[in-house]
């Protein structure tokens, strides 16, 4: 049941990332990306449907969102709308699940100050390690940093090293609005546009001696600001047995077994 | 020059055996060392250096005494090398590994794997013979080197095989013909040569019969092709200094490829706030990007770098910061000018990057340094810290552990989201609160039921499996492990992958 979920998943994901730069819920912003002056009107005009997405004097990006995978489309109807800030909870596979559908379409991702991820589970869960670049320790001048990279990479995963002030904060969602990227941020980051949030959890596959970590079945949150304000909950395999990230079903009945082959070999 | 000129001017390589490959930074103090005695150092590769010998030498009172002083300054940093003069850089290598030079056990191998394609850059034949550590301990005795006399390069090289040009193809092909040694070889006609073997044949020819492989630029160029950017204020760190080398070496070759040249050497040139100006020159044949002139530049001031601070080599990064009160401008000068006779870049692969991601990379690297910024190569390997292999951004490398085989004892997927880089150390009780101990045939003493990492707050254990045992490497003393693994859920709902090695709990990884 489940390796069949996974399988349909991997065969929709590049045209649910089409699908989301053409859907008709989606501001499409003109092309005239890098010219502030040209085209700013129509921008206003037809980013209407989002507001507040394109603000005057800022450049438009050539498509206003940037495609999630499948199973988060429930949380973030549209995908990662560029410009914006998202937060994730404290690091872990939701982060890298967020960026797998953008980079699994041709982004290129940046991660900031986080030594620790797993580029194997990085993989499973869509996100092309060709097309990642990992700075594990940003030093006191991080700030720049990101600053420089939203400047190349439409996609930055990033773990502030402390809070930041709001001052600082400001000036870096306004580089993210100038650049047109999506910043990620594994941790707090109080202007943050959308929010997700592991809220239950639940590993499968393994018991007391016996067994080995198959999957989890989780419960994910998505609220924020503006048209993301209602909030939205799904059940997710984060990750799946195949380390893929798709939609559980809701009934949390589910634990049955979905790999025979455990219980043929005892 | 003329062609009069043809005929090469003496040329005194010093060489030393058995050099580790790609260790510039130490064979630095090398060049430094002959240097002292003789300006205008070429470096051919880590481990050979080559001067222009002829004023040198009169200023030395002859070869003999000039091989000796070099051998001599060389030995007395703590390197023993070999000194070859003969005319042109070709014969001076052959000569200085010619047996009979120093300790010449392994002389008989120069060039016979080579492993370069040219022969026009015949120079670097025999690289891949090399291996090991330069033998500090001996030190050469003085009269060690081999002198070849002016216009006796033909007949010294003759009895040389045909492998030594460095040329595979011809060294495959030649002796088939029944051409055996380079005497044989410059037998032919130069114009046979060509015709038969095409343009490397040529110049092969050309080397084999003592000559320079490619003819000089008869007269300097009339135009001024060495580009230069000051620093203001100076720079204390070399990173900066590099990430401006490789914008630097760009404008170089645009401006010899519009005059349709290429430079056989390019000369570093870096001055520093209080005067000081070093130089050196590195073998460049036309062929080296602009981000290996920069690597080259690298090189260079980490090898400074070393010197200054008096300490060892390999000790320390190169972005460590140059001494002499900063830099206050680089200068790169083309030298020896050829014509470029063109070579065709792959269809695929350099583009793949667009320029915006990396820009944003270099400038990052500007930043932080160059080893900051890495790309994560997917490898094989058993523990998930060994399945990723980290490549600074812009060098090639290949993944430490080759993916694609089966590595038995592998863990399965899902692949752990956290992977720590150094492991976590941590506690793991059993219901009576002592700590729970895996036997020699991997048995739990008892079930774990609560775990602390680093110092966190205690959580109960709800699921956990394992012991997994993996032995790895029991043939390799220094990284053989025996270990024991499991999977732990703690009761906030997280999963962790912990080991067991010496009695001691790890956690290596986290399944969130």
């Amino acid at each position: 049941m489940g390796a069949e979920v996974a399988e349909v998943a991997q065969a929709t994901r590049v045209t649910q990332a089409t699908q989301a730069t053409q859907g008709p819920r989606v501001a499409q912003g003109p092309r005239v990306a890098g010219l502030p002056g040209l085209g700013r009107d129509d921008a206003l005009v037809s980013g209407g449907a989002v507001p507040g997405a394109v603000r005057p004097g800022e450049a438009v990006p050539d498509d206003a969102v940037l495609p999630v995978l499948p199973a988060l489309q429930g949380l973030l109807p549209g995908g990662l709308r560029r410009g914006s800030v998202v937060t994730a909870g404290p690091w872990g596979l939701l982060c890298l699940a967020l960026a797998a559908g953008a980079s699994a379409a041709g982004a290129w991702c940046a991660v900031v100050g986080l030594p620790q991820l797993g580029v194997a589970a990085a993989a499973g869960a869509g996100l092309d390690p060709g097309r990642m670049l990992l700075i594990a320790d940003p030093g006191p001048g991080w700030p720049q940093v990101v600053a420089s990279l939203l400047d190349g990479f439409e996609l930055v995963l990033f773990r502030p090293p402390d809070r930041p002030s709001a001052q600082l904060r400001r000036r870096i969602e306004a580089t993210v609005r100038r650049f047109g990227g999506v910043l990620v941020v594994a941790g707090e980051w109080d202007g943050a546009q959308t929010r997700l949030l592991v809220a239950h959890q639940e590993w499968v596959g393994i018991g007391p001696g016996h067994g080995r970590l198959r999957a989890r079945r989780a419960q994910v949150v998505a609220d924020g600001r503006g048209a993301a304000a209602r909030p939205r909950a799904r059940w997710l395999w984060l990750p799946g047995p195949d380390g893929s990230v798709t939609i559980a079903d809701e009934a949390s009945g589910s634990r049955e077994p979905f790999w025979p082959e455990i219980r043929s070999t005892g | 020059m003329t062609s009069a000129s043809d005929a090469p001017c003496r040329v005194l390589v010093v060489w030393c055996p058995d050099w580790p490959d790609g260790d510039a930074r130490a064979f630095e103090q090398v060049v430094t060392a002959v240097e002292g005695l003789c300006p205008r150092v070429e470096v051919l590769y880590p481990g050979a250096c080559a001067v222009g010998a002829r004023g040198p030498a009169r200023y030395f009172g002859g070869e003999e005494a000039l091989a000796v002083k070099i051998t001599d300054a060389v030995a007395c940093h703590g390197f023993a090398c070999r000194v070859g003069v003969a005319d042109g850089v070709f014969a001076a290598q052959l000569a200085a590994r010619a047996p009979g030079t120093g300790r010449a056990a392994h002389a008989g191998r120069a060039g016979r794997a080579g492993r370069a394609a040219r022969a026009g850059r015949a120079a670097r034949a025999g690289r891949a013979g090399r291996a090991g550590t330069p033998d500090a301990a001996v030190i050469v005795p003085s009269g060690a080197a081999m002198i070849v006399a002016p216009g006796e390069a033909p007949a010294f090289l003759a009895p040389h095989p045909v492998s030594s040009l460095g040329n595979p193809e011809l060294a495959d092909l030649l002796p088939r013909l029944g051409i055996r040694t380079l005497g044989d070889f410059a037998a032919l006609s130069a114009a046979e040569a060509a015709n038969r073997f095409g343009a490397q044949g040529a110049l092969a020819h050309r080397l084999a019969r003592g000559l320079d492989p490619r003819p000089l630029v008869p007269r300097p160029p009339s135009a001024d092709l060495s580009v230069s950017t000051p620093f203001e204020p100076p720079v204390e760190q070399s990173e900066p200094v590099v990430f401006a080398a490789k914008a630097l070496a760009e404008r170089m070759h645009a401006g010899l490829a519009a005059r349709g040249l290429a430079c056989v050497r390019v000369q570093v040139r870096v001055i520093c706030a209080d005067g000081q100006e070093f130089t050196r020159l590195w073998r460049h044949d036309g062929l080296l990007s602009a981000l290996a002139v920069a690597e080259r530049v690298r090189w260079q001031l980490g090898g400074w770098q070393a010197a200054h601070s008096g300490a060892a080599e390999g000790a320390g990064d190169a972005d460590e910061g140059v001494q002499a009160g900063g830099i206050t401008l680089l200068r790169l000068v083309p030298d020896q000018l050829v014509r470029n006779t063109g070579h065709q870049l792959g269809l695929w692969g350099d583009a793949v990057i667009n320029d915006r991601v990396a820009r944003a990379a270099l400038r990052v690297q500007a930043l932080l340094g160059h080893g900051s910024v890495v790309r994560p190569l997917l490898a094989g390997g058993r523990n998930p810290a060994d399945q990723v292999t980290l490549v600074p951004f812009g060098d090639a490398a290949d993944p430490l552990f080759p993916s694609g085989r089966p590595w038995p004892g592998r863990l399965p997927a899902p692949a752990p989201a956290t992977v720590f880089p150094v492991p976590l150390p941590a506690r793991v009780t059993d219901e009576s609160g002592a700590t729970v101990t895996i036997s020699g045939r991997a048995l739990v003493s008892a079930p774990p039921a609560r775990l602390s990492a680093h110092g966190e707050p205690w959580l109960a254990i709800t699921s956990w499996a394992g012991p997994w045992p993996i032995t790895e490497r029991w043939w390799q003393p220094a990284s053989a492990r025996r270990r024991a693994r499991f999977q732990l859920v703690a009761e906030d709902g997280s999963a962790w992958l912990a080991t067991v090695q010496d009695g001691q709990w790890l956690i290596e990884a986290g399944y969130d």
